[in-house]
Parts: C-alpha cells; structure tokens; sequence
C-alpha cells in the first residue's frame, strides 16, 4: 500500500499555528506511507494537480489530505483522486484547521494533536475498500409543502419547467400570510393585487395539483423516491361540487366561529370561504362552531346549497403520492401575545398584534378598511406603534431580528396617515433595521412625509386609562422616561417558527435550530439545500423572511430541483450496510434496529436464514452495525476495521 | 420427586417430536448429562435430581426438526428470551417444565468432598449425600446451590406445555436477587478495578463461558475470534482479556437470563456473570425490564422511547 | 483556555458527522478556544457508536471517552441517536461497576449551530478527565 499523505497550509490558517512541514515529516515515518508533503493551497486548482501528479509520480493508492472539514472540501478532493484513476473512497481527510489550528494558539500542541489526526487518516485510509455507485431511476415530481408566497413561487417555477408538482397546504386556501397583508413595503402594492395572480395560476395550472387543507401524514424513501402520505382534511364540503357561490356562508345561522384568516380580528361563520380571492374558492364548516355538529341539528347549509355539496359525514381521507424531490416552505408564526404580559397579553382589546391591524387596513377585511379601534369602533387619533414586541428577547427565548417589523411598522405608520389624515403614530424602536432595496428611503419618507414620531426606546408598560391605553417608555435618545395616550397599540410580534414546525422536520429528517427554524446544508453556500438530499428550503421556514427574499428562495429552490432533475438517474451513496453472509446467523437484531426498514430477510440458497440491505432505502446511519453483535453487518466507509484502526492509532499504551 | 411423571410426561411427547432433551447420568454418579431421548427406552433412562444443572434450552435455536425440552424455572428464561429476539419457532418445541427448589453445584460438593473421586451420590429430603473412599458426607442443598438457586424468583417454569409436578411459588424476597451486585458497588472504585482486572486475568481465553452461553446467538461468527471486524488481538494480556469480556457483557445487555451457565463451566472459576448480573440491574432499573419473563417484551436495546423516563442528561 | 495546568491527556471523540462533527467545525470557525486533549473520530451517526469503542478506547489508552450526536429528535436518521443513548447510558453504568470512574465517559448532544457548547462540552469534559489524571500507568516511550 502506498500512501500519499498531503499538509495543507491554507496560507496562514493552518499553517500560522500549525508546524505543517513537521506534520509532514512525522507523516513519512509511519509505515505504508510512501509520500508525505505540505502546499501552500491543496484545494487551489495547483494543489489538485500536485496530488494527482504525486498519484502518478509516486504511484500512490490512498490519499490522506489534512487540511479543512471534510464537511468543507471532502468532494472537491475525492473528484481529484478520481480524475487521477483512484477509487473515490480512497481518501480520507485529517480536519487540521476547523479542529485543531483555529482553536487552540499553542503550536507544538497543536502540531502534535496535527500529527495524531494525520495519523488516524492514514491508519484509517489502509482499511478503506474501493467502493461503487450504483444508479437507480428519478421518479420527475415534486412535493411542495406550503402555499405561501415561497411554496407557489416554486410550485409554479417547477411546473412551468415541466414537473409535475404537488403542493399541499394547510390552510383552506394559498396565498399564506401574503394573502393576508394590506399593501407591500417599500412600494405600497396592493398586496393581494400582485398576489392573486399567482394563486390563479397555481389553482389552474395543468401541472399543479393542489392539496388545500391538507397535511402530510408520513414521508418515506430517499432522494428520487418518496412517497408520501397526505391527509386531507375533512372540510364537510363537496369540493368538487362547491362552486363558491357564498349562499351557505350567508345563511349560516353559527356567526361567532373564529375567522382564522383575519387572525381573530373579528367572528366569521361557521361555513366559510376564507376571503373573495381564496384558491380554492370553496367552503368549508368549522365543527367546533358549526350547530349541526354542536347541537346536532341547524342543516341549514345542506338545505340552501344549490348544488348539494354539503356533507357532514365527511371523514379525513388519506392519499398517496409519489414524488422525486420536496420544497419545503411551511412558512413561519407569530409570537403569541399572550406572553407579553407587560404588555397586558390580549387583555386590552385596543392593544393589538401587526398583523390584525394589517387586516383592519384591508379594504376586503373585516372592517372594509376602515381602522376601527376593536372596542368600541371608535376610529383612533393616536396610534402607536410597538416593535421587537419579543424579538430580541433573551428572556422569551426569541434573541434574534424578526427582520421585516421595522418595515411593516413604516409602512403601517405611512398607511395609518393615508386613512386618517388626522392621526398621529408613534413607534418605538430599538434599531431600524432597513438592509433592503429602497428600504431605508421608506422608513424615512414615514417620519420625514408622514410625521410618524419615532422614539428610540423599548415600552415598558401598557395600561388602560379610561378610553385611552397609556403606553408608557422611554426615550434613550433623551434620556427621558415618555408616555403616551394612544387610542390604538399595535404590537409587532415577533416572528417564531410555524406550530408543527419540529414534527414536520421530523418527518422530513431534516435539521432545525433551537427555535425550530429549519437548518440549510450551509449558511453561506448551501442555503436552499438541507442535509437530506432531495429536501429543498424556501421562505421563512428556514428564518424570518420579507416577501422578496421568499420568493427569491421559492425560484432558487425550484432551480435545484429542476437542476436535480435534468438527469434521469440519479447515484446512490455506496457507503451503506452490507452483510457477510458467512458470519451472519440471522439473528435479524439489525432488522429490529434499522431506522429505515432497509433491511429484509433473505434465505441463501443453502437454506441459511440472513439479513439483506436494501441498497436504495439504505441511508448509511450505521446503527445495524453497532447491533450485530457478530460484525457482519459492516457499514461501508465506516466499518468496525476502519474506527478500531483510528482508535488504534491515537490509544496506544 | 417427579421422575415418574415426568417420564410419563416423555413418552407422551415422543411421538409428536423428533427429540426429547432432557438429562441422563454421566460418568459418574456426580455428573448428570444431557439425553437426546429418541425412543420410550431411552425415556426409562431419563433423570431428574438435583444435579441437572445445565440449561438444555440452548440446543433449541440449533434444531430445525420440533423438540421436546425439558426445562426447570431458571431455564424456560432462556426459552422466553429466544421468543423476544425470535430466535426459535415456538410451535415447533414442546416445553416439558420441572418445578424446581434448587439444585446443586457440583464445584462446590467437589470442594466439600476435597475432589476426591465420587463413589456414589444419594438425596434424602433436601440434602445430598455424597460417598468417596474416605466415607459419607452429608450436604444440605441449601449449601452447596448455585448462587442463583438463592434468589430463585421462578422455581415454576415461565412457559411450558406439560408440568412435571405441582407449580411453586417463590420463597425468595424480589429485592434480594441483586443484593450481591449493591455489596458489591460498596467497594472503592479502586477496589472494583483491581478485583476484576485480577478476576479477569485468570482468563485463559478457552471462550466455555461463551460457548454454554444460551444467548451467544454468534456461534463461530463470534467477534472475539475474527479478523473482520477485528476487535481483539491473540495477545495474552490483561487488556485483550478484559476486552473479551466486556464484549461478551456488551452483547448481553438486556439480553443475560441469569442462567449461570459462563460461571458453571469456567475452568477458572471467574465470576464471568458479575457484569451482566450489573447490566441486568440497571435494565430493571432503566426500564423496568426483566431478560426472559414476558415474551411480549421488547429487549431493551433493541428498541426506544422518544422520552426516556429514567435517562437524564448528565451534566459536566 | 487551552491551558488546562498538566500534561495532555488523551481523550478520544466520537462525533457524529450530521451535528457533533459540524458542531466542531462551527466551533473551529468561530475561533473559540479549546483544550488540545481531544481527538476525533467522525462517523455517521451516535447510533453507530458501538459501546465497545468506547470500551477498546479506555482499555488501550484513552484516559477519558466523549460520544456527542444530535439532539434527541434532531436526529439525522432521526432514531440513531434514541438507540445510542440507551447503550451509552448502559456502558456508563457498566464503567463505573467494573472501577472506571463515570465520569470518564461523557455522552451529550451538540448540534450543528452550536459551537460555543462545543467549546463548554470540550472545556468542561476535559477538565473533568484532568481531575482524575491518566487512567493508565503509562511507560514513557522507548526512543
């Protein structure tokens, strides 16, 4: 065996700390290593060419590359070795720089602690096995989760590049919290008029088929191969028969259900479409206000629905669908006000979340657009406005920028002087935060044309006076302590991670955060992709995100599955379990432990029970391996042989 | 004694299976063996006393042809742990199982008798009476039992198909059966070091403790002797012994029925089930789990709870 | 930081590649300081984390052992990390019976975002295995 073992510099990030030439020296000595060296840049593309020229040169069969993560650059030189005749899986990388040279200042020991991770590539790398890809066929459609503004933008994307796409949404229609929004910083759009198309589309497009009210249930199988289980939910509607025309949703005597749409802004019927442009713009009964459910009697709806859609025997109903690649664009939450005691929670009906002001402003809203303070529908004079209400708060758990508040504030503020001319906001803030296009210009045009009064300091309390809700603060700028007689409060609360967001990543397999935001692949140059490949990210599922940056992900990730697709088949990792038929005694005890179902039974010609893998369910997780208490079951790239010789080399007595 | 019913109970079984296993006399009268009962002849010769120690359930997952198996308490564990992990075809064995009160470790009469040659054995309620050239000695069975007979929680068989005699209930208090392991935990952590690792260096490598194994399902597979994967070397150190060990242990948690055959058959007389017995406690412990009680139950490392009730985070 | 008073010792790391290893890597990124007694092994998952590893490890030389996978849920083949905690909990257990001190072993969960736990898990665990001292009467190398 000849080893060729390459020190990577990486100008002075290793090496400032690192003695690479002594790394490289100490490497010669162990046996089976036939070349040893230390390069300014291994990865640049003449340090590619100096390990596949040593190939060649010094005739070597295994690689040992010590430079960054091979979370970073594993792929890049697996390609090199490749290009230069080797076996891929011929290469081990010894992570020197994010392990060892950027965290500790001590040279000699991190040179040592350089020579012992050298040492266990090297030790490693001798057991590795030459192993081989085996392809296997892309089943072209896609799964979207989400129909928000992210999850359509790549619905669409997708289906008008060919694809097949199922798009499954929650809710009983698309559009998200988009749908939802008044105008659109920093142009003033007409939210729902730029919006709507897209929903048209999306309901009409030949190529989508559209699941509303709907989740999924279970996902199984692997990159190209999915199936996935959706659960439609029973709406008590016919859909296929509902035309929209409304007339239930007139007559229905239930008028007090929660209209989960206008955020509770003010009651909806018990059989509703959620808004006019709604897709689909069909009915639904809620069962926890409807009379017939409740009560068991009203029937209202059945007797006036001209074309006989109602059903209140309707049961969820399960659907299969098999799919090659999913977006996920589950969208985000908004903090409940509730927590924010200090801010009386939901006990003042005049102290209110962004968001349902947003629905105040709509002119298809509750109130047609006319703002109406929600006690006594009274119009307010003062308004004011309250941001970070929970973001950047260490102490709720939300540390981080909710991103889009300091936006919507503005815009709200700009909106609140077009409806009446004779009202004054005021905002609280702790920064402006602008970054966007054109953003900055907006929140100035709020205070310098519209006269929002913007005051640089958190509220601390809020109270009713009266009529009136004190908002009392301070003003850090003048070092004062302010309060303010507001007719309105409109609290921005803080954006937190959609409910069901961690059982969803569950089911997917993929990453998320503490605060149940979904993990990329890499903050910087994966940020669409997960660790599962096959699962894409889009929109504020992966963070807080304002409307463009969501649609510029939706696009982004449709490109990776259309660039995913572009090939009809697709490479399977070979680094998965294989099993020794001589050494296994089919005790299946792996069978039990498979996170996957990937391994079966199978019976040898010789009518010897054993365990098989199935290749393509295989994820190479390895907990088969660390079952079988006879090794048989060895997964590649990792086996027993390959820890135990890394073991070996750094515990030696 | 049920030697007669229990012959009954044989030649009932033989014509619906290929072999009854049960225990016959050795080459002396010390030494019980056990019987592949083909025919009602061989049923005559079929022993029961308090020296059929060996747990015949270990031949079962080695059979393809249905058997019969005669079993006492401690051995029908076995029996139920083969049915957790499915190891055996349940319809395809017929349990004969013995009420039992205790055997006899013959290490322990050979030590009482100085290992002088046995001439003759005989019982005589609840002792054993051993005759050498140097004369009688009477032992009482409570004396010379294997440890586990002390604590026994399961006198009657768990499962069995024919009852050889009337069922028995446990004498023994439940919280005695790991009092050994909780004096043993008493030691300094220094002490328990060196007293294994002196234990352990007894070792000759002979793998008896794994072979009598009823759960070393690996047979000739066995990690400790192969090279891929190669977990062990041949050295002969305190290390690799150790090792040897702690695999055999590794691979039994959750899994030991407490049978005690590793430390019947040691030649060295290495408390080989002291680190099982600790894995046993702690899956009591962990997950309120018994090895080889209830065949329903799922071993516990094969398997999980999303929220473990008993598994904290530990702290540094 | 990285001055933990005496002579390195050796500890020996199990990450798993998903979140631990990242974890590391974040860790590595940010500059935060650590002690240099750790070394590490990648694999794929703590559910491959073979207990007797961990076992072979104190038994040749290690003088302490840490496992760090993902969090329970966060799993990337989502139950590994179930299967891992019970063996690691087990062999923790085992340890200290046969007269290595538990805290010689240490299992956690590091994600992939958190590199400054990784920084405190690395600190604290190699502290801990420093109060202790070696494990084993180790001969000074023969050269």
């Amino acid at each position: 065996m000849r080893v060729g073992v390459f020190i990577c510099h990486c100008g002075s990030n290793i090496a400032g700390t690192v003695d690479v030439a002594r790394v490289a020296a100490e490497a010669r000595k162990i046996p089976g290593v036939a070349f040893a060296t230390n390069y300014m840049y291994t990865c640049s593309e003449p340090g590619q060419d100096e390990i596949k020229a040593a190939i060649k040169r010094e005739n070597l069969d295994r690689i040992v590359v010590a430079a960054c993560s091979p979370r970073m650059h594993e792929n890049t030189f697996r390609k090199t070795i490749q290009k230069a005749g080797l076996n891929k899986y011929f290469l081990e990388m010894a992570n020197i720089r994010e392990h060892i040279a950027w965290i500790g200042n001590d040279k000699e020991l991190n040179t040592e602690k350089a020579i012992d991770a050298v040492s266990m590539a090297i030790a490693k790398v001798m057991q590795n096995k030459p192993l081989h890809a085996t392809s296997f066929k892309i089943n072209k459609r896609v799964l979207v989760i989400g129909g928000g503004v992210a999850g359509m933008q790549a619905a669409l994307d997708c289906a008008d590049g060919g694809l097949d796409v199922v798009l499954v949404e929650k809710s009983p229609a698309v559009g998200g919290i988009m749908a939802r929004l008044d105008k659109t910083f920093p142009t003033i759009d007409c939210s729902i008029c730029i919006l709507g198309p897209k929903m048209v589309d999306v309901g009409q497009h030949e190529k989508i088929k559209l699941f509303a009210y709907s989740e999924i249930e279970e996902i199984k199988g692997y990159i190209g191969n999915y199936q996935i289980k959706i659960r439609k939910k029973a709406t008590y509607v016919d859909w296929e028969k509902c035309t929209g025309c409304g007339l239930c949703m007139e007559k229905c005597p239930s008028k007090n259900s929660y209209d989960y749409f206008n955020f509770g802004v003010a009651p909806t019927k018990a059989i509703n479409i959620p808004f006019p442009q709604a897709i689909p713009k069909k009915a639904k009964i809620d069962p926890n206000y409807c009379r017939q459910f409740l009560k068991g009697k009203c029937g209202v709806c059945a007797k006036i629905c001209p074309t006989g859609a109602i059903n209140y025997e309707m049961k969820d109903e399960i659907v299969t669908e098999e799919v090659g690649a999913i977006v996920v664009a589950t969208g985000y939450g908004l903090l409940d006000q509730n927590i924010l005691t200090e801010y009386g929670g939901t006990r003042y009906p005049d102290v209110i979340s962004g968001i349902q002001y947003e629905r105040l402003l709509n002119a298809s809203g509750p109130t047609s657009g006319h703002i109406e303070r929600p006690s006594d529908h009274t119009e307010p004079k003062t308004i004011v406005f309250v941001s970070c209400a929970g973001s950047r708060d260490k102490s709720i758990g939300v540390p981080y920028c909710s991103g889009f508040c300091c936006m919507y504030i503005a815009k709200q503020a700009i909106l609140t002087k077009d409806h009446i001319p004779d009202s004054q906001s005021y905002v609280f803030y702790m920064d402006i935060r602008s970054p966007g296009k054109g953003y900055d210009e907006f929140t100035r045009r709020a205070q310098e044309e519209y006269g929002a009064q913007y005051i640089r300091g958190r509220v601390s309390k809020i109270y009713p006076k009266g009529k009136k809700m004190i908002v009392r603060g301070a003003d850090t700028l003048l070092g004062t302590q302010v309060e303010i007689e507001a007719d309105l409060v409109v609290l921005a609360t803080a954006a937190i991670a959609a409910e069901g967001a961690a059982e969803m990543a569950e089911k997917l397999h993929i990453s998320y955060d503490t605060f149940g935001f979904y993990v990329e692949s890499h903050p910087k140059l994966r940020p669409v992709e997960t660790n599962t490949s096959g699962v894409f990210l889009a929109g504020a599922c992966q963070g807080p995100k304002d409307i463009p940056s969501s649609v510029g992900q939706g696009s982004a990730a449709a490109a990776k599955v259309l660039s995913l697709f572009s090939r009809d088949m697709l490479e399977s990792d070979p680094a998965i379990a294989q099993v020794n038929t001589n050494a296994c005694v089919g005790c299946l005890k792996c069978l039990k432990t498979c996170p996957f179902q990937a391994i079966v039974e199978d019976t040898l010609r010789s009518g010897k029970k054993v365990a098989k893998v199935i290749e393509t369910v295989c994820a190479g997780c390895g907990v088969c391996t660390s079952t079988c208490p006879c090794g048989a079951i060895q997964l590649q790239h990792f086996t027993d042989n390959q820890l135990l010789s890394e073991v070996s080399a750094i515990c030696q007595m | 004694m049920s030697t007669e019913k229990l012959k009954e109970i044989i030649l009932k079984v033989l014509p619906d299976v290929d072999t009854v296993i049960g225990w016959q006399e050795g080459f002396d009268k010390i030494h019980i063996t056990p019987f592949f009962m083909k025919s009602p002849e061989d049923a005559e010769k079929a022993v029961w006393n308090s020296l059929c120690v060996q747990n015949l359930a270990a031949y079962l997952p080695s059979l393809k042809k249905k058997t019969a198996v005669i079993v006492k308490g401690c051995d029908s564990r076995t029996i139920v742990q083969y049915m957790q992990e499915g190891l055996i075809d349940r319809s395809n064995v017929v349990i004969i199982g013995i009420p039992c009160t205790g055997v006899v470790s013959v290490k322990k009469v050979l030590k009482a008798v100085d290992y002088q040659p046995i001439e003759d054995v005989k019982f005589s309620d609840e002792k054993i009476i051993i005759k050498t050239s140097k004369g009688e000695k009477t032992l009482a069975i409570a004396d010379v039992c294997p440890d586990k007979c002390k604590t026994c929680q399961y006198p009657t068989p768990i499962v069995y198909d024919h009852l050889a005699g009337d069922p028995i209930e446990s004498t023994k208090p439940a919280e005695s059966v790991y009092e050994d392991i909780k004096e043993f935990e008493k030691k300094s952590l220094e002490e328990r070091r060196d007293y294994f690792k002196n234990e352990f260096d007894k070792c000759i490598r002979c793998y008896a403790c794994r072979n009598a194994c009823p759960m070393c399902v690996c047979q000739d597979s066995c990690i400790a002797e192969t090279r891929d994967p190669h977990w062990i070397t041949q050295k002969l150190s305190s290390e690799e012994k150790m090792m040897f060990h702690m695999i055999h242990a590794v691979h039994l948690a959750g899994r030991c029925v407490e049978c005690g055959e590793c430390e019947r058959v040691c030649p060295m007389d290495i408390p080989v089930a002291k680190l099982k017995k600790k894995i046993n406690s702690e899956m009591k412990e962990l997950f309120d789990y018994v090895p080889g009680v209830n065949p329903e139950d799922k071993p516990p490392m094969y398997t999980f709870n999303v929220e473990e009730a008993k598994i904290k985070e530990h702290k540094l | 930081m990285s001055d933990v008073g005496t002579k390195e010792l050796r500890i020996v790391g199990f990450l798993c590649n998903w979140c631990s290893y990242g974890g590391a890597d974040t860790a590595g990124v940010g500059r935060f300081k650590q002690p240099t007694d750790l070394r590490i092994i990648r694999v794929p998952c703590s559910g491959r984390v073979d207990p007797l590893f961990v076992v072979r490890a104190l038994l040749t030389g290690a003088d302490g052992v840490l496992v760090s996978g993902c969090h329970p849920r966060d799993c990337h083949y989502s139950e590994g990390n179930y299967y891992a905690r019970r063996r690691l909990e087990m062999l923790r257990r085992l340890l200290q019976f046969m007269g290595i001190d538990e805290k010689r072993f240490h299992y956690t969960w590091v994600s992939a975002s958190e590199g400054q736990k990784w920084q405190q898990v690395v600190t604290d665990f190699t502290k801990q295995v420093h109060e202790l001292g070696p494990l084993h009467d180790k001969k000074e190398k023969a050269d």
